[in-house]
């Protein structure tokens, strides 16, 4: 057998460089895999709840079948294992496929690699899972469909600070010439701001509800402790599904001096009379040439009773602002918290966040793993936020 | 007429790959039909999988380098593994 399976190891680091140098040079520069065979976030540790694990896939043969001197990595792999909580049927130990990345990207002699890593990595997880991967039609995603995965799109939330800014800067939306010099008007002429202000508000008129009594505490929180325990105990049953978000847990992926060059992160801990009522964990996006130059905001996880969710929300958006933020975005499966966003002025858009679940996860999670309002997944889970590599 | 196992893993290609079988020859390959990427080779593997009842290991997907090796490998397990 030529390619083999196994995991990431010191040995193999300086092959892994090749095979990201290969993929930037004959296609998207930012495919790379770990350069380091330990994971800079959620290294594997004694009894962590939560961690990431890296597979290559070497070849160790030429092309007439001898063996090589050196190993080539035609391909690799994430998971990050973790547990999921299911209502009614307890913990679960499940994974997230991440980062699957193989030569047949570049070179279709390969192009048996992305099977094999899929099938790795259920034979390894059978409980397994895959979010975001940019819309049903990215190759990851079919794979997946083809692997017998159940795929859920999770909504997607926007609201728009600055919208001058916006419609200057937003690429997506400025699809030809015309289109761009028209909406260079509408942001100078002030036309662009009424309708987007407009919009915002007519989504949170509609969906206003009646303020909770007692003041609301908004504080930073370098670190979550037996608050976020307790929170997680009582807020979990209001949930179909969703991966731990206890202290413990939350510490790891959340840690207070992780330092990445493309991500961070703050937490905000909510308080009503004395008593934590919820948290949010929200940042700034790194650059992404679909936004052009504006800053982008995002709720990046939230966690609260659904009466809650709308005093979490408003205060991780208002935080965000003060950031001086020209968009904020956010992903988030279950009602309350749409509805949140919604009351927010947040306006929905198309999403390409999907929530992959294998057949045997699918079993578990039913009869709810079609319906995203039930259970709680938001941009933190999946591979997180930051970008790791 | 009996279909030989190199036509029926010819038909299934042809499906997977949404190229006419008549295009389609042993030596047809990732290389040399511009659809057979490796979303589509999945495809194939579970296709075979489910009209032979069997399953490929990863050294056998791994084999699976042209129409040919494909339908050879497909032979032999079945020869094997007799449903």
């Amino acid at each position: 057998m030529a390619i083999v399976i196994q995991p990431y190891r010191q040995e193999h680091e300086a092959a892994v460089q090749e095979f990201n140098r290969g993929l930037r040079a004959a296609s998207d520069p930012n495919l790379v895999f770990s350069q380091t065979a330990v994971p800079r976030w959620l290294p594997p540790a004694n009894d962590n709840p939560v961690w990431n694990e890296f597979y290559v896939a070497v070849d160790g043969s030429q092309k007439d079948g001898s063996p090589k001197a050196a190993v080539t990595v035609r391909g690799a792999y994430a998971l990050k294992q973790e547990v999921l909580f299911v209502r009614g049927k307890g913990l679960h130990h499940i994974a997230c496929y991440h980062h699957p990345l193989s030569t047949g990207i570049v070179d279709r002699s390969f192009a048996s690699v992305g099977a094999l890593l899929a099938r790795d990595a259920l034979a390894r997880q059978p409980l397994l899972y895959a979010l975001g991967m940019g819309g049903m039609e990215r190759p990851i995603a079919k794979m997946l469909k083809a692997l017998g995965f159940s795929l859920t799109p999770i909504p997607f939330y926007f609201r728009v600070v600055h919208p001058a800014r916006f419609l200057r800067e937003v690429r997506a939306l400025r699809t030809g010439a015309w289109r761009a010099s028209l909406m260079d008007i509408a942001a100078a002429s002030g036309a662009g701001w009424l309708a987007i202000k407009s919009a915002q508000a007519a989504t949170s008129l509609r969906s206003r509800s009646p303020k909770a009594s007692g003041k609301v505490i908004v504080e930073e929180r370098a670190e979550f402790s037996d608050w976020a325990d307790e929170l997680w105990a009582l807020v979990k049953e209001t949930v179909s599904f969703a991966t731990v978000r206890d202290a413990n847990t939350l510490r790891l992926l959340y840690p207070p001096n992780f330092s990445s060059d493309i991500a961070s992160t703050r937490t905000l801990r909510m308080s009503r009379n004395g008593s934590a009522i919820g948290w949010a964990i929200i940042g700034q996006r790194r650059k992404d040439a679909k936004f052009g130059a504006m800053r982008v905001g995002s709720i990046v996880d939230c966690w609260a009773l659904p009466e809650n969710a709308s005093t979490v929300i408003r205060a991780a958006t208002r935080a965000l602002e003060k950031d001086g933020v020209d968009l904020i975005v956010s992903n988030q499966s279950h009602g309350a918290w749409c509805g949140a966003l919604e009351k927010a002025g947040f306006l929905k858009g198309p999403s390409t966040f999907i929530f992959a679940a294998s057949k045997e996860l699918t079993k578990l999670l039913q009869p709810t793993q079609g319906n995203p309002a039930s259970f709680h997944i938001t941009r933190a889970d999946g591979d997180g936020l930051p970008v790791n590599f | 007429m009996r279909l030989t196992r190199y036509d029926e893993v010819r038909a299934i290609a042809s499906d997977i790959l949404g190229v006419p079988a008549a295009f389609l020859n042993a030596s047809s390959s990732p290389d040399t039909i511009e659809s057979w990427d490796s979303v589509q080779h999945l495809n194939l593997v579970v296709a075979l999988e489910e009209k032979f009842g069997l399953q490929l290991s990863p050294e056998e997907i791994e084999q699976m380098k042209t129409l040919g090796d494909t339908a050879k490998l497909i032979e032999s397990k079945l020869q094997t593994s007799p449903r």
